[in-house]
């Protein structure tokens, strides 16, 4: 088997409540190869997004150890390099129009050039926004403004899609088409994947399904 | 472009929007700090610049005056205009009178001039309003205008003169007649402190009058262009024997307390004129403020996109920056334009009021003057930079001190 894109081991963490602290991460252990698809589900407030921002290292566990691609650490540049990150929110800039968002990544990266104006063109046009460019985020609709983020999120070529909750936000048709995208482009480019559902059709597609209960894994399909 | 530079300028001008109401507000409040600072320092400047001209104008660069009087006049002339950079002398004698006109009484300065040097040192025929620096001998005299007119006299009247050393011999009992000068000339110099209270005749009239014989008070000299007045004085005096009691003073040493007071006074202005452009600043941090709250989620955002901290405060510092610039630039020009069109506003404004006498008598002068100094204009621009961008770090801070993972799940 291939080295993993993505190894947690033992991990764990815990918020600070009013005098105690709540144990939400509790031995957490994942692998994730190229080109495989993870589902993970649980009930609310089970720690599925927790455990997406450790693995999008926006957070730092309490212990354990995760090596994103043969390394422990994971500085900004090269998360926004190794890792793509879809958000049940969409999180666009209102100011951009929808090929400025998506070309985002690779402007913080500093390599806007014709070739990565292209590649943004070609990924709008392969979730469907062709004529949308120059549409400004409150002019889409949430499937297509979902669809957008999932173009940003492949622009700088990530080894690794982080999705949290992407259908969250959107009716079941909707829902439907950004998912069948999200995985099609994702074992098109053997992308790895990491999605945060509670919707059990999705995580049938997905290869492999997790359930987190009770801050660790307690089955894996 | 880097991205926080892009970012910044995104947030400030957004694609499809005419009037970027946060933006425009930002602008509008620091590029009216900097008009107004603009306009007052340029009036205040303008004030300054008037005065130094009136006296330069009206004192030559560079003044000799002796312990006593300047028995010799023609041959201190001669030394002085031996001296490098001196380009023409002349001298004047000068006193107080009374005068009197259809039984009007005024008490003016009077200043004896040698009508065949005066123009090369001082311009005196730029201020003549009516009449001829020409038509000056020895019977007649120039008024200043509102001297002229505070006794009635036009051209062609005759007022009598009377000085100190007629009121001597009035003492002792002897019988004297005031002279008689005939008015040949108006002055009007505009400061009204000068045109009420000046009147020039040649200096033969003045030694008469004071029983100078030959004596002068002073000598007033003009210097080559680009001389320094300072330089050439001290020049002068090395070239005065000791014991001559000669000494000279450029215009500058002469004003010297004065000109100190309306330079303290300019600067008090711009002093208090900046605390304008602190509060558009703090306005500008507000709005920004606002801004790095609103924009919380995408703040996250930037960090999960592969941004450094530094380059998210960047993004908030430049937008402060920017509005510094275009705020500055947007006020340059409304500063400059009103200080174009001041005079047509000062005059809608006295016409409304009623006023205009009374600000020619209380400010001195009958046009409102300008000079904008590029020290000025420097400073004014590096203030307005600072402390927009000043306004701009404080939200950068707290924008770049935010968690990734706590500005994303922020509500």
């Amino acid at each position: 088997m291939a080295d993993p894109i993505i190894s947690a081991r033992a991990l764990f963490k815990s918020f600070p409540s009013g005098d105690r602290r709540i144990e939400v991460l509790r031995g957490v252990d994942l692998d994730v190869s190229a080109g495989e698809s993870v589902s993970i589900r649980g009930e609310s407030g089970s720690g599925k997004s927790t455990l997406l921002n450790l693995f999008a290292a926006l957070d730092a566990p309490d212990s354990g150890e995760i090596v994103w691609d043969g390394s422990a650490t994971l500085a900004p540049r090269r998360r926004g390099a190794l890792i793509g990150i879809v958000f049940q929110s969409f999180y666009l800039v209102p100011e951009l129009d929808a090929r400025a968002n998506v070309l985002m990544p690779s402007r913080i990266a500093g390599k806007v050039d014709r070739e990565s104006r292209a590649r943004a063109d070609a990924l709008l046009a392969k979730v469907g926004l062709a004529e949308r460019l120059h549409h400004l985020p409150n002019q889409l609709s949430g499937g297509e403004r979902q669809r957008v983020a999932l173009a940003r999120a492949l622009m700088n070529r990530p080894k690794l899609i982080l999705a949290d909750e992407p259908t969250g936000n959107l009716d079941e048709h909707t829902g439907e088409a950004v998912m069948e995208l999200l995985l099609g482009l994702c074992a098109e480019t053997s992308t790895a994947l990491v999605l945060v559902t509670h919707n059990a059709v999705h995580a049938a597609r997905t290869s492999r399904r997790v359930r987190l209960h009770d801050g660790r894994f307690v089955a894996v399909e | 472009m880097p991205w926080y530079l892009y970012l910044a300028l995104k947030q400030l001008f957004p694609s499809g929007k005419r009037f970027p109401f946060f933006t425009a507000i930002s602008v509008l409040s620091v590029a009216l700090g900097v008009a107004l600072l603009v306009l007052v320092l340029g009036v205040m400047g303008g004030f300054g610049a008037q005065i130094r001209r009136m006296i330069v104008d009206t004192q030559g660069d560079v003044q000799v005056r002796s312990s006593s009087f300047i028995e010799h006049p023609h041959k201190v002339l001669a030394e002085i205009e031996k001296v490098p950079g001196v380009a023409a002398a002349t001298p004047f004698a000068e006193g107080v009178v009374m005068i009197e006109n259809e039984n009007k009484p005024a008490y003016p300065s009077i200043e004896g001039i040698d009508v065949n040097r005066i123009e090369k040192v001082i311009p005196l025929r730029k201020y003549i309003r009516a009449g001829s620096l020409d038509d000056l001998d020895d019977d007649s005299t120039i008024l200043s205008y509102e001297l002229a007119d505070s006794i009635g006299a036009h051209l062609g009247s005759r007022i009598e003169v009377y000085t100190p050393l007629i009121l001597e011999k009035l003492k002792r009992d002897e019988i004297v007649l005031p002279r008689v000068l005939k008015v040949v000339g108006i002055l009007e110099i505009g400061h009204q402190q000068l045109d009420s209270s000046v009147m020039i005749c040649t200096l033969r009239t003045m030694q008469d009058l004071y029983g100078l014989g030959n004596a002068v008070h002073g000598i007033n000299i003009r210097l080559k262009p680009g001389v320094d007045a300072d330089a050439a004085a001290a020049r002068l005096n090395a070239s005065f024997s000791a014991d001559s009691g000669l000494r000279a003073k450029s215009w500058y040493e002469i004003n010297k307390d004065f000109l100190w007071v309306l330079q303290l006074e300019k600067n008090m202005m711009l002093f208090i004129m900046l605390f304008v452009v602190l509060v558009a600043a703090f306005l500008t941090m507000s709005l920004l403020l606002v801004l790095v709250l609103k924009k919380t989620r995408e703040i996250g955002l930037f960090a999960a996109l592969g941004a450094e901290r530094r380059e998210v405060a960047l993004c908030f510092c430049l937008q402060g920056v920017a509005v510094g610039v275009v705020g500055t630039a947007v006020g340059m020009v409304l500063g400059f334009t009103l200080l174009h069109f001041r005079n047509d506003a000062v005059e809608l404004l006295t016409r409304f009021t009623g006023s205009k006498q009374v600000l020619e008598r209380f400010y001195q002068f009958n046009q409102l003057p300008a000079h904008s100094d590029p020290r000025d204009i420097v400073i004014i621009i590096l203030s307005a930079m600072l402390l927009s961008t000043l306004a701009g770090l404080v939200p950068a801070l707290i924008a770049s001190r935010m968690k990734p993972v706590d500005a994303l799940r922020s509500e």
